[in-house]
């Protein structure tokens, strides 16, 4: 007896994005409300560091989803969009970030680790001065150094 | 308005009297066959026990719903109650049934009520059933979703016995109760 069996994977797959882009995350839920409601549905991007969990407020997107009363628990799929605001516009950084979406006002949270591959932030020069400003500053101490070391030394021969 | 139901069974008890009191156990480790879990039971308090961090805790009462009973506004539950009894006759024991929110420090009551019941003298365990209904309030919260029951008194007095079900009640309040909620895709547009 064969056993047929459809594997399909359990987390969503990281993608790339670019600073400026446009990102649709569509979600599906269950609910059950006696009147008819509107729930605002949050999504955007975070980070992990030592202090937990961060949004990236600047890059959260909100949108209205109107639910109709039903006493059954009854399947609704929904959309929010959020943008990837530069970090030069206080955005976001280049790297690699979760993604979060819940409901204001209920338990209804999702989220998932290292799915949001962001790029596209410019590089610039003062970037690299910035980068090579300790070494700049030990070559340039090193310079006033080494020659009062080099005649103290002659001094010492003679 | 929809009449539902939901059924606990609080298991065999008897009466809080001397001479009618029945030592099921023997002090010592037991195994729970549903849970795999070891349990201590003391015959002195008669409740069994787990261990956590070297202290010995009371055995929950809460336990998962073997289903849900989804409820509006309006809509009417009814707990029912059974046990199995052997002892004298008990006047005036009190049934005693809750809806509320289950949490870390306990039991939060949202509805109580009880009923007043007596029971004859039986000498074999025999099945009693008590039940009360409630009628679900506009001012019902979402998270009214627990509910527990018990009885106890009366005279000659029962020990209490308490039986409860977490995640029992969809309430279909004003507020959205949302579950299965997962990113189903997210892209670029």
């Amino acid at each position: 007896m064969a056993l047929d069996i459809v594997l399909a994977p359990l987390a969503l797959a990281p993608k790339t994005f670019s600073v400026g882009d446009k990102v649709r995350v569509t979600v599906s839920f269950k609910y059950v409300v006696g009147v008819n409601t509107t729930v605002k549905l949050f999504a955007g991007p975070y980070y992990t560091n030592i202090f937990g969990r961060h949004m990236v407020t600047p890059c959260v997107g909100q949108a209205d989803v109107s639910l109709t009363a039903a006493s059954t628990p009854t399947s609704q799929v929904a959309s929010v969009d959020f943008i990837l605001i530069p970090k030069a516009n206080g955005g976001i950084d280049n790297g690699t970030y979760g993604l979060r979406v819940w409901i204001e006002g209920t338990s209804a949270v999702a989220e998932q680790d290292s799915v949001l591959i962001v790029t596209g932030n410019p590089s610039g020069g003062g970037d690299i001065l910035t980068g090579m400003m300790p070494m700049l500053m030990m070559l340039m101490m090193m310079g006033m150094v080494m020659p009062l070391v080099t005649e103290g030394m002659v001094e010492g021969e003679q | 308005m929809e009449l539902k139901t939901l059924a606990l069974d609080l298991g065999t008890f008897r009466v809080l009297q001397d001479g009618f009191m029945v030592q099921e156990y023997a002090a010592g480790w037991y195994l729970d066959p549903q849970t795999g879990q070891r349990v201590f039971y003391d015959p002195n308090t008669q409740k069994f026990y787990t261990m956590a961090g070297g202290v010995y805790i009371p055995l929950g009462y809460m336990n998962p719903a073997p289903k849900q009973v989804t409820l509006a506004i309006g809509d009417k539950l009814r707990i029912t109650m059974s046990f199995r009894y052997s002892g004298p006759a008990i006047s005036s024991a009190v049934c005693y049934y809750s809806i509320g929110v289950y949490g870390t420090f306990g039991f939060d009551e949202k509805m109580v009520g009880q009923n007043s019941k007596s029971i004859p003298q039986y000498t074999t365990p025999t099945e009693v059933t008590d039940s009360y209904s409630f009628t679900i309030p506009s001012s019902v919260g979402t998270n009214w979703d627990d509910i527990y029951c018990k009885i106890y008194g009366g005279s000659p007095g029962l020990s209490q016995t308490l039986f409860g079900y977490e995640n029992a009640l969809v309430i279909v309040g004003t507020q959205p109760n949302i579950t299965e909620f997962k990113i189903a895709d997210f892209a670029k547009v």
